[in-house]
């Protein structure tokens, strides 16, 4: 610098000079910005890309739509479980600033407890707090209108029931999760359920998914199949009534009846009692109420097996429909007494068809001996040919694989393990000393009465598929020559017997129309204490018949536990029922009468 | 031929410049930058909808209100003569000085956690924007008299008062509004102004010191700012907790790559990245337009400095002078501290982008800011000036405005050869 310089208003270029070092430093420091920013979005970024994808990127299922479940009506075929959309009403706390205010808005559109909502809204260090459940359309619209920060709706499907708590256990319900829970739809849950889809999306930081993501795949959900059921909802409906009243009646809290068609094995009708509304099992205390116990609870079924036993004993021919023989009413067998509980005709000349008609026990074992060709044992050829009988023909004591959630397999004692055989052997004939379902009887007596063909017991009748393609499914046959059809006739006959004799008796209302050909047979079960031998005083009282003409077209059984009425449970509980329900079929669904007649 | 008497001409009339064109470039760059800030806004306001279950029309809305009120105090700057701030500059410093009083009896909230808003009715004012504008006239002032006294080296009369508004500042806005981000601008402001003005480096120094002594202060004495620099040394160690928006700000710029992902396609603004529209929005053009995208904004920005600063250059009085560059040293310093913390290079301030973040009041005092700097861009002269233009010629050409007989002669510094002699 000259001295000059300093005299002169050469400060300006000075000034200037300071400008140019400070315009310097600025695109000095530009430069180091544009080499971070080449830095992070050419160099590191794979890095950052991936740490993006790694908060944004979320896998979901998409819900497949679930099948719905129809059945017959005389109309034709109806809806008895149908989807509905229910909302779940949500709030994010850190999004709703007056609590109190959006609690009683909330409350005033879909009801509640404002200060409840308040509450919950206040909850802290949370964004997601369920306010309501089960939402209708309707109340869902009114929450959206009132544009609520921080409060909103979630879609979920739920099962609807037309009919209400029309068969309730049969059909079960679908869980918190998604799960068909008892029933149907326990059994045929992957068929209704369908498979869900895949959504892998970007979302935003509360996790919906971004429409304009490239980064997206979607899999579509396949919706379940529609399945039609076998029953029928009109007869259903007279069933559960009659049902009621019957238990009402015969003074019990609990029971079962089941309708079947002995010729294709299709389950009719079919209820327990108590039972529960589906749309509400979540307000079910007793958790033995979504049983269905004609399926899933067995028992020792009694006397009604004595038409099982004559018609093993007929189907080998070790004795005819009128062969007479001594009974002695009562049999020592392996130091125990056999005798009878039932109307007892007392020791004298008996035949087949008074063995059923007054129940004799001593009579069902006297069949039984005879199957071993010894009168007064029980031996190991008669165990063993009852035992073949019991399992292989009529199938007891294995699944019948119905379309159910929870079937029991019952149990048959084997005939050749254990103490006291022969007294064993003995009360199964008889229908005690083993157990089975009622499904698995009406199953055995259909095959025993329809020429000897066992059907598969099943409740689907068709089902159609997301596509539209609808399969029919054909009875399943699971064995020939149950007995032959001869003893079909005879049993029918036998059983025809016994329906006429207890007419006879006095029990007017088993009087029916001329033409038809009715059938049954009373059990009077004794109740397994489990601390050993039976209850002195507890019965259940069951039965077992059939509607028919020329041939059986329905069976029918029914159980009544413990029954407090007086005389014989089967009697006096179960065949009352029995009778409205064959005055029903007669009725109002198309029972073909006796040809001729 | 022409081209040289005019060269000539003006080389005479250095201190007598009359009106001319003004700088249209400039006023072409800030609306480039502005429209930015509108199309990001708007393709990025579904997400911020979204994600505060607000109006999809709400952020684009408040940001064409912005906009236009932006565009009326350009307007309205942009005619008024630069004498006009001169005469009220202290009535802006009491305003400024009333707004701070307001400011503190505002009461805070969730949504406004500091004393840096006074909220009338929908509207919220930001009161260090105003503050901004007042110094920046105060300051133009307060030097320009200093030079005509010739007491600009004058410790007493000069430095003392600089260094009293620096720790005013310090007190005001970093402290009572916990404004560092806008109290370091003003103190590049004060430093800037005080630099080109040509106060002795050493006294530079000084006033160095002293705002280190403050920033350091500042810092000690707040727990979310020790916070944010710990978080700034250790970028990725609390990327869950305090540390979020910053590694959130580094991830949308990152992902963004080569060419980003598209106008469209901005994942981080669906309530990822904190203050998406606003003081984070340069990482949302990252994440939306790539490096490609980020390095034109910053080209754009760079012109824009190098327009101020040619303006700067040629400004006929000091009054003028120290006003732009007051106004370079605002944007600039905004414009690093902004895009330094997106980029992990500066802790995390809560400052805008320049033009283009979603803001109401910075938008407005920025255009007014650039309003005036426009006026000024009328009077510049051919020639490369200095500093000392008497305050005697600045009032001439302020009288020239008033009278309207100025001979409008097309001028614009970008059009013209820069003369050398």
């Amino acid at each position: 610098m000259n001295p000059e310089s300093r005299t002169r208003p050469s400060k300006t270029s000075s000034a200037n000079r300071r400008l140019y070092v400070w315009y310097g430093a600025l695109l000095f420091v530009g430069l180091i910005v544009i080499l971070r920013l080449f830095y992070l979005q050419v160099i590191r970024h794979d890095y950052y890309r991936q740490a993006a994808l790694n908060d944004q990127l979320k896998q979901y299922s998409i819900p497949a739509e679930r099948g719905v479940i129809q059945a017959h009506d005389s109309t034709g075929i109806v809806p008895i479980v149908l989807n509905q959309k229910l909302y779940t009403l949500y709030g994010d706390p850190t999004l709703v600033k007056k609590a109190d205010e959006t609690g009683a808005k909330v409350a005033g559109a879909v009801g509640g407890s404002a200060e409840e909502y308040a509450n919950l809204l206040k909850t802290k260090k949370t964004r997601y707090v369920v306010l309501a459940k089960r939402l209708s359309a309707v109340q869902k619209d009114s929450i959206t209108k009132l544009k609520l920060p921080g409060v909103g709706t979630q879609a979920q499907d739920y099962r609807t029931y037309p009919e209400g708590s029309l068969a309730a256990q049969l059909l079960g319900f679908v869980n918190n999760d998604g799960a068909g829970t008892y029933g149907i739809e326990q059994f045929l849950n992957s068929q209704l359920a369908g498979s869900p889809g895949m959504l892998k999306a970007i979302t935003d930081a509360a996790g919906v998914p971004l429409a304009a993501s490239r980064d997206n795949v979607q899999i579509n959900p396949k919706a379940g199949d529609n399945v039609v059921l076998s029953m029928d909802v009109g007869m259903q409906k007279q069933l559960e009534t009659i049902l009621k009243n019957g238990l009402d009646r015969a003074k019990s809290s609990s029971g079962s009846a089941l309708i079947m068609d002995p010729n294709t094995g299709a389950i009719k009708a079919m209820a327990n009692l108590p039972t529960y509304d589906p749309s509400q099992y979540y307000n079910v205390h007793d958790g033995n109420v979504f049983n269905n116990a004609a399926v899933s609870s067995p028992l020792e079924v009694g006397s009604v097996m004595k038409t099982l036993t004559a018609a093993a004993a007929l189907d080998q021919g070790v004795v005819g429909p009128d062969t007479s023989y001594y009974d002695p009413s009562h049999w020592l067998l392996d130091g125990s007494e056999v005798t009878n509980i039932e109307e007892d005709g007392g020791a004298g000349t008996q035949n087949i068809a008074n063995i059923l008609n007054l129940s004799i026990n001593t009579g069902a074992t006297w069949m039984l001996m005879q199957m071993g060709h010894e009168t007064g044992k029980v031996n190991a050829q008669a165990r063993d040919r009852w035992h073949d009988y019991m399992v292989n023909h009529y199938q007891l004591g294995k699944l019948t694989g119905i379309e159910q959630g929870y079937e029991a397999a019952g149990y048959i004692p084997p005939p050749d393990k254990g103490y006291g055989l022969q007294l064993t052997y003995a009360n199964t004939s008889f229908g005690q000393a083993m157990t089975a379902t009622p499904l698995q009887m009406a199953a055995a007596l259909s095959a025993a009465l329809n020429g000897g063909t066992y059907y598969q017991p099943h409740l689907v009748d068709r089902y159609t598929d997301s596509s539209g393609k609808t399969t029919i499914k054909k009875p399943v046959v699971v064995r020939q020559n149950v007995v032959s059809s001869k003893v079909s006739r005879q049993l029918q006959g036998l059983m025809e017997y016994v329906v006429a004799g207890h007419l006879q008796e006095g029990f007017s209302y088993l009087k029916f129309p001329a033409g038809y050909s009715v059938g049954g047979k009373t059990g009077t079960a004794q109740i397994a204490n489990p601390t050993g031998g039976y209850y002195a005083d507890k019965y259940n009282g069951t039965y077992m018949g059939f509607v028919g003409g020329d041939k059986p077209q329905y069976v029918i059984v029914v159980r009544v536990n413990q029954p407090g009425v007086g005389g014989y449970a089967g009697s006096q509980a179960a065949q009352p029922l029995f009778a409205d329900l064959a005055h029903m079929l007669i009725n109002d669904f198309n029972v073909t009468p006796r040809s001729g007649s | 031929m022409d081209g040289r008497r005019r060269r000539t001409l003006a080389a005479t009339t250095v201190g007598a410049v009359r009106r001319h064109k003004p700088d249209y470039l400039l006023l072409i760059l800030a609306s480039l930058l502005l429209t930015i800030g509108l199309v990001v806004v708007y393709s990025i306001s579904p997400g911020l909808a979204a994600s505060q279950r607000i109006s999809q029309n709400h952020f684009i809305t408040k940001q064409l209100i912005a906009v236009l009120l932006g565009a009326a105090g350009f307007a309205a700057a942009s005619v008024l003569p630069v004498e006009f701030w001169r005469r009220n500059a202290k009535n802006l410093a009491v305003l400024a000085v009333i707004g701070c009083v307001v400011v503190m009896i505002t009461p805070i909230n969730a949504t406004y956690p500091a004393h840096r808003w006074i909220r009338l009715g929908g509207f919220s004012f930001q009161v260090a924007e105003l503050i901004k504008l007042a110094l920046l006239v105060y300051l133009a002032a307060f030097i320009t008299t200093q030079l005509k006294k010739g007491k600009m080296t004058d410790f007493k009369s000069t430095l003392q008062p600089l260094l009293y508004l620096l720790l005013g500042i310090g007190i005001v806005v970093a402290k009572a509004q916990s404004d560092l981000g806008s109290a370091g601008v003003m103190v590049v402001m004060i430093v800037a102004a005080a630099f080109t003005a040509g106060i002795p480096l050493k006294r530079i120094v000084l006033i160095g010191g002293v705002v280190l002594v403050l920033v350091t202060l500042a810092i000690a004495s707040s727990g979310y700012r020790r916070e944010r620099l710990a978080n700034f040394l250790h970028p990725q160690s609390n990327c869950q907790g305090s540390g979020y928006q910053a590694c959130q700000a580094l991830i949308s710029v990152g992902s963004g790559g080569l060419f980003g992902l598209g106008l469209g396609y901005s994942v981080q603004a669906y309530g990822y990245l904190p203050e998406a529209s606003n003081d984070s929005i340069f990482a949302i053009i990252g994440e939306k337009f790539g490096f490609i995208g980020t390095f034109i904004i910053l080209v754009i920005y760079g012109a824009f400095i190098t327009r101020l600063k040619q303006i700067i250059e040629r400004t006929a009085d000091s009054f003028s002078r120290l006003l732009v560059v007051g106004v370079m040293a605002w944007f600039s310093t905004q414009m690093i501290i902004n895009v330094g913390a997106m980029l992990g290079l500066l802790p995390l301030k809560g400052i805008t982008l320049p033009l283009i973040s979603q803001g109401g009041t910075s938008l407005v005092f920025m255009t007014a800011a650039l309003g005036i700097v426009f006026q000024i861009s009328r009077y510049t002269s051919y020639k490369i000036t200095g500093p000392n233009i008497t305050t005697d010629e600045a009032s001439r050409i302020s009288n020239n405005s008033f009278d309207g007989r100025g001979v409008r002669r097309p001028h614009n510094p970008a059009l013209v050869t820069r003369p050398r002699t």
